[in-house]
Parts: structure tokens; sequence; C-alpha cells
């Protein structure tokens, strides 16, 4: 279910907006799911609460990680505990530089760490080479749901 | 010497005694010998003295005989004389032959045949003298021839022979007993002589050698005293003189003998013991008590006053006679300077104890106190005399009573100690029953063979108090900052985002509505995205800066000229078209937080090639000069320079001293090296001149 989607994990819908912006500016077609807070995310990924339906299997996590209910690095943790979703890509796309919260992004298995620029220009940038390393040039790990 | 536990009085006088003693047998010896060879002497002239009589005897007998026969020839009575004289004579010889020779019985019987035949020949002559003057001469005549006048005389004379013969006998055998007496005589006396000489040339050695001994002995003492060096050992006479003087005497009191023998021991004395009459009264206390003893000052040659201990025995002869005073003296300067030392030492450690703050009292091996000083009168508010004796125990709250009693035993039982020797923190209990926190310092000490324990007790109130409000402080302190911490985080994390939004919707604008905005509108904004970026590089100053101030030093060796190095080539390579010389001096190393040192060169090195924007070719410089706090490293350049009298606002926060249109910047970055550098323990400074460049120095 929702296949090559990109989990976008951000409670600003500013923030939001200027994402998908700078995704579409890059032509990044991918299906976005939207969490606006960390147990939203949670459900998205283990088929939970309001998406019960199902468990999504996305192949990228964009993750803010100041987030309303479960934060940012609590969501990280958890899907890194989980069999399923433990070789899940995740790049945690936030506003911090606190040196506390890159260590503990990279010691719960984040696979990138980048800070939004306040500069848009940057900001489309830096989504245009996420989406081509990820998306493109990334071989992602086999599909847990397809085996 | 002789092994004998005799004195040698006792054996010289036994030995003259055996002497006397052989002298006067020999003596007696001799005097007997001598007195037999005069016996013996007497015994010859005795018996020469018979032979004279003898032959006196008979001549006087041969005479009457003539003379009587002259009568008869002549007549004539003259002749008779001889006979009458002859009468008389012989009867008293014979007497005293008979006297002389008692002893010897054979010739008493002799000197009777003797007295017969005179007696006989008497009465012839008497016969033939009365014939002649009766009868004539013819009568007489034949009375002569016919009578045995001859015969008789034959007689007479056979029996003297005897007698004489008898004695000559006699003599031979005294002369014999007189050489013999006197040869024993002489080898009495010899040997009695030999026997004398002997017996005094013995005496005479022991007594000799008795005497080296003495002088030995003598000399030893002598040498004894006189070598002693630690005691004044000298003699006075009765009047005080000085007559005998020892090498310590010399040495405590610093006379050479010749100086002071002869002297008048006075000049010892202090004068005021002088003027007080002492020389005299201690020579007087000695001669009465036999010894005195005293403690006092006393005078050295050069004046110079000692502690003297001075013993003074009196010297009497044996009927009593005072001879003189033997005085020992010691130099007890440094004992009493000791003794005083000590006096004050413990007057200081009593003035400490009575001073001290502090409550300080001992206790012995019981736990009963046994000092309880004016601090701890104070703390607990009890008097020393209420509580010395008590148990330590009437200190404490009663729930550590227990617990001390056991430990107390515990210690003098095994020695294991779990207070002594620490400081620990306890409740006191006070008179009026009140609890109060203290520290206490237990200490135990031997006292002799027990052992006894001294307690040093603070009363902490104040301090407890103290740490609770250092403590409310820490928490809230540590409170704040968790505050700041989440304020900062906030500020980095959501000020930003309405930032990106600001920034990101202008720019959607402009590309979405491009058409539709003038160039005044986009001019707008572009000037609102310059805004909201400027915004988040003062905040991501504001948060380097509070980073600054949170972070914990990491210290290292940190190579300042790597580092200034590292940043040049970075600034060169940022804008490759400016031509800036950077001259670093090198292996300047400095212990340092790595991390911080590197923001401070960035700023400071930062600060030069922006500063320098204007001139071609520019110059920076980092190196280090010596200043009066050390070494001061600087950073110099050639560039826009400031005014000094705004030197002083250039470390404040968001103070620019330039317009930001000329050089950009948040105003924050000395402000952060500032910190960093005071975080350090050190000093920066500016030195400058509008575009003469500025230099800025700073320590660790």
């Amino acid at each position: 279910m929702h296949d090559r989607s990109i989990l976008l994990v951000e409670d600003n819908p500013d923030d939001e907006a200027l994402t998908r912006r700078a995704l579409a500016k890059n032509n990044i077609q991918n299906e976005i799911l939207l969490a606006r807070d960390g147990a939203e995310a949670l459900d998205w990924l283990f088929g939970t609460g309001a998406h019960a339906g199902g468990a999504a299997t996305p192949e990228l996590v964009l993750l803010d990680l100041k987030l309303p209910k479960v934060d940012g690095l609590e969501v990280l943790r958890r899907i890194r505990a989980n069999p399923r979703t433990r070789l899940l890509p995740v790049v945690i796309l936030t506003s911090s530089r606190e040196e506390k919260d890159v260590v503990t992004g990279y010691g719960l298995g984040a696979n990138s760490y980048i800070r939004k620029p306040v500069d848009f220009g940057q900001f489309v940038e830096a989504v245009r080479q996420l989406g081509l390393y990820w998306l493109v040039l990334n071989e992602p790990p086999p599909n847990p749901d397809a085996a | 010497m002789i092994g004998t536990g005799l004195s040698l009085e006792r054996r010289i006088q036994i030995g003259f005694g055996i002497a006397v003693a052989i002298i006067v047998a020999v003596g007696a010896v001799a005097l007997r010998s001598t007195e037999a060879t005069v016996s013996s002497a007497q015994w010859v002239a005795h018996t020469l003295q018979v032979r004279a009589e003898l032959e006196a005897g008979f001549a006087d007998l041969i005479e009457a005989e003539t003379g009587v026969r002259g009568y008869v020839i002549t007549g004539d009575t003259t002749y008779l004389a001889p006979y009458h004289s002859a009468r008389a004579t012989l009867n008293s010889r014979l007497a005293g032959l008979r006297a002389l020779t008692a002893d010897n019985p054979a010739q008493q019987r002799r000197l009777d045949s003797l007295d017969t035949l005179v007696a006989t020949r008497l009465e012839r002559f008497q016969w033939t003298i009365e014939t002649r003057r009766t009868g004539g001469p013819a009568a007489a005549a034949r009375a002569v021839v016919g009578g045995r006048g001859k015969e008789l005389m034959q007689l007479v004379h056979d029996v003297i022979t005897q007698m004489e013969e008898d004695e000559g006998r006699l003599l031979a055998q005294r002369a014999v007993t007189l050489q013999a007496k006197a040869r024993l005589a002489r080898l009495t006396a010899w040997t009695g002589a030999l026997v004398a000489f002997a017996l005094a040339g013995l005496a005479s050695v022991l007594v000799g050698r008795e005497m080296a001994g003495r002088r030995v002995a003598e000399q030893r003492l002598r040498l004894l005293v006189g070598s002693v060096r630690d005691y004044a050992i000298y003699m006075v006479d009765p009047a005080g003189y000085v007559k005998t003087w020892n090498a310590g005497a010399e040495r405590i009191k610093g006379y050479a003998p010749p100086e002071i023998l002869g002297q008048h021991f006075a000049r010892f004395f202090t004068p005021e013991d002088v003027a007080a009459g002492r020389p005299a009264a201690v020579l007087h206390a000695a001669a009465t008590e036999g010894r005195y003893e005293e403690e006092n000052w006393r005078l050295r040659k050069d004046g110079s006053r000692f502690w003297a201990d001075v013993v003074i025995t009196a010297v009497r002869d044996d009927r009593g006679a005072l001879l003189g005073f033997a005085k020992v003296t010691r130099d007890l300067t440094e004992r009493k300077r000791a003794e005083q030392a000590l006096r004050a030492s413990e007057e200081r450690f009593r003035i400490l104890a009575v001073t001290a703050n502090d409550a300080i009292l001992s206790a012995d091996r019981h736990g009963h106190i046994t000092y309880f000083n004016p601090g701890a009168e104070r703390i607990f508010g009890l008097r020393s005399d209420e509580v010395i004796g008590q148990p330590l125990t009437v200190l404490m709250p009663e729930r550590f009573r227990e617990a001390h009693r056991a430990g107390l035993a515990r210690y003098v039982a095994t020695g294991e100690a779990r207070v002594i020797g620490k400081t620990v923190e306890l409740a006191g209990r006070r008179n009026d029953g009140t609890e109060f926190p203290l520290e206490l310092s237990l200490a135990a000490w031997k006292h002799g063979s027990e052992v006894a324990f001294t307690a040093i007790i603070r009363d902490i109130t104040a301090r407890k108090e103290g740490e609770d409000q250092r403590r409310r402080y820490a928490a809230q302190l540590e409170a704040a900052n968790k505050e700041l911490e989440a304020f900062s985080y906030s500020v980095s994390h959501d000020l930003r985002a309405p930032l990106r939004g600001i920034d990101g919707f202008s720019q959607a604008l402009l590309e979405d509505y491009h058409d539709r905005l003038d160039d005044t509108g986009r001019d707008f904004l572009q000037r609102v995205r310059a805004g909201s970026q400027r915004m988040a590089t003062l905040i991501d100053d504001l948060l380097s800066l509070s980073r600054v101030t949170r972070s914990e030093l990491q210290m290292a060796e940190v190579n300042l000229s790597a580092l200034a190095a590292a940043t040049a080539a970075e600034l060169q390579k940022s804008d490759p078209t400016r031509a800036v010389t950077f001259a670093i001096a090198p292996d300047l190393v400095v212990r340092a937080d790595p991390g911080l040192m590197r923001i401070v060169l960035q700023n400071l090195l930062g600060n030069a090639w922006k500063f320098t924007a204007k001139r071609s070719p520019a110059h920076v410089e980092f190196g280090v000069t010596a200043n009066d706090h050390g070494r001061a490293y600087f950073v110099r350049d050639d560039g826009a320079g400031f005014d000094m009298a705004y030197a002083a606002k250039l470390f404040g926060a968001f103070q620019r001293l330039h317009a930001a249109a000329e050089f950009p910047g948040t105003g924050i970055g000395l402000a952060t090296v500032q910190r960093i550098i005071h975080r350090h323990g050190g000093q920066i400074w500016a030195e400058g001149a509008p575009e003469r460049g500025a230099t800025f120095y700073f320590t660790l």
C-alpha cells in the first residue's frame, strides 16, 4: 500500500506547504503521506488508530523532531525497534541544530540529518538533493510486506 | 694488690706486727745467747779464779814451810811471819774455794781432803815451832827430819793438782759450750736480721705498690674530673677561694685555670646576688647542712648569664675540720629555655583551646569528659564543672547514645575505629534539650598507657542553613538553566519556522505572482526575504553565544597556529578574488577547549577578513607577544580599524561600530569571543584607529 510514497511528518502547515512546493519544484511525484504529529506517523506505519486499514510502507520518511504528542526522536526509536520498519530510510528534517538532537538522532539510526534552511532557495536545493539521493540513487531495502 | 678484703692500713699494721714479733723473737733468742755466753765466760773466769786460789794457797803453804825452816835454823821469830800470814789467809782461801766450787761435788770432796791436809800441815808447823822454842835447834831439826812434812806437802800438791786438772777439764768443756752458744747467737742474730730485712722489704714493696695504686687512682680521678666537660667541678677553700678547676668549669664559665685559681668564687654570682650576700650564705648553708643545692643565674667570664644547677658539698677531714667545698655546676640554660618554650607552647595551646570558637573536649577511655573548653560551654550550654567526669553521652541526643557506647567499647577492645581520625557530621544535644547539627573531629591518643580522646566540635547550624540555602539556589539555578535550555531550543526550532514561512512564501509570491507585481512590489518582497534571513543569522549567533556559556570546557592541547591556518584557508576559499596575506606564527600551542578556540579564531580572523574588504592587498597577522599577564595572542589587520573611544562597546552583544550596509554582521561575534576567553580565565582587549587597522589581543 502506498508504494514509493514519502511519509512527511510535519506539524507546521507552512512547513508542509513549503516542503510540498519544494518537492514539486524538483519534480518529485511520489505520493505524500502526511502525519501532523508523532502518533499519527506511527499509525501510518503500523496501521493503527486513524490508519487502522493497513500499515503504509513508504520509501522515505521525512521526520521533524519537535512534534505534538510523540516527538520525532521517539517515533524514530519505535521505527527502529520494529522489525518491519527497522530498515526504513528516515531523514530527520528539522529546525534544530542542537548537538544533542543530532547525536541522539544518529544514535537512534537516522539515515540523514538535515536542518531546514530559512532561505527557501536553499531549502529547494536541499530537497532536490534529498529526493535525488533517496528516491533515485539509493537502492531501498526489500519491502518486508512483499516477502 | 693482695687479694683480701682488708684495708691497706690494716694490712700494713699486720705486716709490721709480724715484723716486730719476729724482731722481738730474734732479740730474745740473741739475748738468751748472749746471756749464755756471758755465763760461760763467767765460768771460764771462775775456773781461772779457782786455779789461782789453789796455786796461791799452795804458795802460801810453801812460804809458811820456808819460814818455819828459817826459824828452826835461826830461831829468829821474824821468819815466822809467812807462817802466820798463811794461817790467816788459807782458811779464807779454802772457804772461798768452797764457795766457788759449791756446784761441783767432786771438788767439794777434794776440798774436804785439802782442808784436812792443810790443817794437818799447819799442826805440824805449830809443833815444829813449839819444839824449836822449847827444845832448841837440834830438837827442832830432829823434829823436822823425823816429821812427815814432805809427805804432807806431796799430798797437798796432789790434791791441788787433781783440782786444777778438774777445773782445767771444766774450762775446756766450758770453752766449747761458749763457742757453740756464741755461734748460735750469731746465727740467730743474722737470721733475725735477714727475716726482719725481708719483712721490711716486703712491707716496703706492698706499701709502694699500694701507694702507686693510689697514685694511679688519684690520677684517674683527677683526669676524670678534669676532663668532665658537662659539669663544672672545682673546689674552693673554706673562705671561698678557687683551688681546683676542671675542663667543664672552663667550658661553662669561660675561665682558664690560671685566670681563676686563687680567685674568690663570688665572681660567679650575679651582682644582685653578691649584693644580697649570697656567696657567703651558700657556703654557710653548705657548711652547716653538709650539702647545698640551688638553681639560679650565674655569670660567665664574659658577663653573660646562664641558668645553673649548683651543688655545694662541704669537705671535711677525719676530725671534722672544714677543708673546703666541692662545687658541681651544670649549665641548664638550654633546659631552662626548653622549659620556657614548653611553657610558652603550653600557654599558646591553652589559649588556643580557651579562645577557640569550636568546642574542644577530652575524654578518658571510659568516655568520661576530662576537659571542656569555653567554646564547648557556649555551644552546649553547660559549665565545665558540670560536665567534667560525666559521660560524653550527655552531649548527644538519646538515639545516638547506644551507638556511641558500642563504638567506644569496640575501639577500646579492638582498636577498630569508625569515627576516629575522621570528620563526621552528627547531631548534638544542648543542655536545654535542643538538638543542633555538629561537625565532629575525633582523635585518639595515649595518655600514659591509657587511651584518651579529643574531640573538636563545631556547631554547623549556620553552615547547614547556608548549605540548604545554597542547595535551594543551586536547584533554582539548575531549573533556570533548564528553562533557558528549553527556551534556547524553542528559539532555535520555533523562531526559525515562521521565518522559513516568511521567506518561502515571499519566494512563492515572487515566483507564482511575478507578473502581477511591479518592480517595487518585487523589491519589497526581496527585502522581506533579506530581513527574515538576517533574523535567522541573528538567532543562530545568539544560540552560539548561549551555547558558549552553557557548555562544559573540554580542555586539551590546541595548536592555535594550525587552527588559524585552517580558518584562513576557509576564508580565502570563500572569496578567492580577494588578495589577503595571512602571516601566522608557527607552533602556538595552548591548553584550551578546541571547539571554543575554533570559534574565537573564526570570529577574530573572520572580522579581520571582513574589515579589510576595502584594502587590497590586505594583511592579517596572527602571533603572540609578551605582556604583563604573560603571553598575549593577537590578530592584527590593516583594515577599517575603529575609534578607541568606542573600544568599550566592541565586546557587547549586538554592538556594532560599522553600518550593516558597510560591513555585514550581527554584533554578537566579539561578545561570544569575550565569553570564551573569560571562561578560560583570560583577558581580551583591542587596539585600533580608524582606517589604520585593528589588533585584538587575548590571553588564556
